[in-house]
């Protein structure tokens, strides 16, 4: 029964000609858009990860603590939680960063009457906070401590870095759905047409008996099997716009955000935009409408 | 093997409400060969399409192979034309099949075990004398032969009943002839036959009990 279903399937995907042609071609644009941008979002999200693994927050002190207090004031920082490591930088450190950070020029700072620096303390957050809202978080609290005269640093490249990430998935998303949507539709008007040219046939096979499942499974196959050659497409396009686009981007990849290399989708996302894409031609096979009542 | 008690079938209602069957009674016993006669219109293929599920009655009870058609869901249909073979007087074969791939095609849609259905469709080919036409495709046969071909297809399940609507409504007189030796043929090897034609002229020739509709009511039942 099963290699009947399947044949008439076949049979019925050749019938559906251009028309199926154009919907495997459709659902294979909307995998390529949603892929393409679930590989973009995954990379970017990789360099947010890694940028968050280098978050800094930058405590300028009022006033230099005397050496006495200076433990203390560190466990009064370290009170306020989620820090991973402090790291107390004083004026005459911090004029010192700066000579060295100037170079030749280095004699401007000795020109100076007073070390205008502040004290400060390097703050490493956890790894757990290193997030946007979590950064946020810890520099509110380091803010309202009254040895603390301003908190810099933090994740505000990050958070951009997120937020562009986020509206990067939501265009995705859309586009997707609806390219999914059009896909939807041309697999149901295939699928539609298919049955217009087979409706003798499933006229004759309700007077000989056959049941309803053995009339509608070749249907949802032919859209099943759309579904499955637009995806192997899609994910086709998506290896080859990988290997053209890879070795140009990647050497500029480490300046910009970060990242080292990019990835491709692992198999298993793959997978997933595999059975995307049969479900979608499924979901337009059982769409399509062609009853013939006997 | 068929019973009808107090049948009617109405369609529309209101002002285009129309009768096309009233107060049906009769029975067909296994094994019999019955024609059913009439001018156009008077219910004869109302009559069979309840039979076989593809119409409920307004009214009254049917029976059909042990199956209750007038309460029958709409799951049990196939279960019940499993054991109706059925012709018409357009033969109905697809297009774009082979003769051979015509009949089979029925054994394949009701998960006839791979092995059996060459040898049962050569079979009802056989029976209908089209064994060496097997290949042909339907635009290369002749009236006679498509209605032949229909034929095997309506048997090669072993049909338990055969509901025949006009099969010779389209054949000139030999070829009718033709396929009523056919029909008889299938008849006497056990299967039910309820034969329907507006043919007046061939009811003579078959000499079987006859049920006479006229205007949507049995008006004789003899033979």
């Amino acid at each position: 029964m099963f290699s009947f279903i399947f044949n008439e399937a076949m049979r019925d995907l050749r019938r559906a000609g251009r028309v199926g042609v154009s919907a495997i071609l459709l659902i294979a644009l909307s995998l390529t858009a949603l892929g393409g941008f679930w590989l973009l979002s995954l990379n970017l999200g990789r360099a947010i990860d890694q940028w968050g693994d280098r978050v800094r927050v930058i405590v300028f002190l009022k006033d230099e603590p005397p050496a006495a207090k200076l433990d203390e004031l560190m466990q009064k920082i370290e009170a306020v939680g989620g820090i991973q490591r402090l790291h107390y930088v004083s004026k005459a450190d911090a004029l010192r960063l700066l000579k060295r950070s100037l170079g030749s020029q280095a004699d401007v700072a000795e020109q100076l009457p007073r070390n205008p620096l502040p004290a400060s303390v390097e703050v490493t957050p956890d790894a757990a906070i290193a997030t946007p809202e979590g950064t946020r978080a810890l520099v509110a609290r380091l803010v309202a401590l009254p040895e603390v005269e301003e908190v810099q640093g933090g994740s505000q490249w990050v958070d951009g870095l997120e937020q562009f990430r986020r509206l990067f998935q939501g265009v995705g998303l859309v586009v997707g759905a609806v390219l999914a949507l059009a896909a939807i539709l041309t697999v149901t008007t295939a699928t539609t047409l298919v049955l217009h040219l087979r409706r003798d046939e499933m006229e004759i096979m309700r007077l000989v008996g056959a049941t309803e499942s053995v009339i509608r499974w070749p249907r949802l196959l032919q859209g099943m099997a759309q579904g499955l050659v637009a995806a192997i497409v899609a994910l086709a396009t998506l290896e080859i716009a990988y290997a053209l686009a890879v070795p140009r981007l990647e050497p500029l990849l480490p300046v910009t955000i970060g990242l080292e290399r990019v990835l491709f989708l692992s198999p298993w996302q793959a997978l997933a935009l595999i059975g995307a894409g049969t479900m979608l031609g499924a979901v337009g096979g059982l769409l399509a409408r062609g009853r013939v009542h006997a | 093997m068929i019973r009808l008690q107090h049948v009617s079938k109405v369609f529309g209602a209101g002002p285009s409400r129309v009768a096309a069957l009233s107060g049906i009674s009769f029975s067909i016993a296994k094994g019999e060969f019955v024609v059913l006669t009439g001018a156009s219109g008077a219910g004869k293929t109302t009559l069979l399409r309840m039979l076989y599920g593809a119409e409920s009655p307004s009214e009254g009870d049917i029976e059909v192979a042990g199956f209750d058609v007038s309460e029958l869901r709409r799951s049990e249909i196939p279960r019940l034309r499993r054991s109706i073979g059925i012709v018409f007087q357009d033969a109905k074969l697809l297009a774009g099949r082979t003769v051979f791939e015509n009949v089979a095609f029925v054994l394949r849609v009701l998960g006839t075990a791979r092995r059996d259905i060459t040898p049962r469709t050569f079979a009802a080919l056989k029976a209908v004398g089209l064994s060496a036409r097997a290949q042909a495709y339907p635009h290369q046969l002749s009236q006679g032969e498509a209605q032949r071909a229909s034929l095997a297809r309506a048997i090669v399940k072993s049909p338990g009943l055969l509901l025949a609507d006009e099969p010779t409504g389209n054949l000139d007189e030999e070829m009718a002839g033709e396929i009523l030796g056919l029909v008889k043929d299938i008849w006497s090897r056990g299967t039910t036959v309820l034969f329907a034609t507006h043919q007046a002229r061939l009811v003579p020739q078959l000499k079987r009990r006859t049920l006479r509709l006229e205007g949507g009511r049995l008006v004789k039942d003899e033979g």
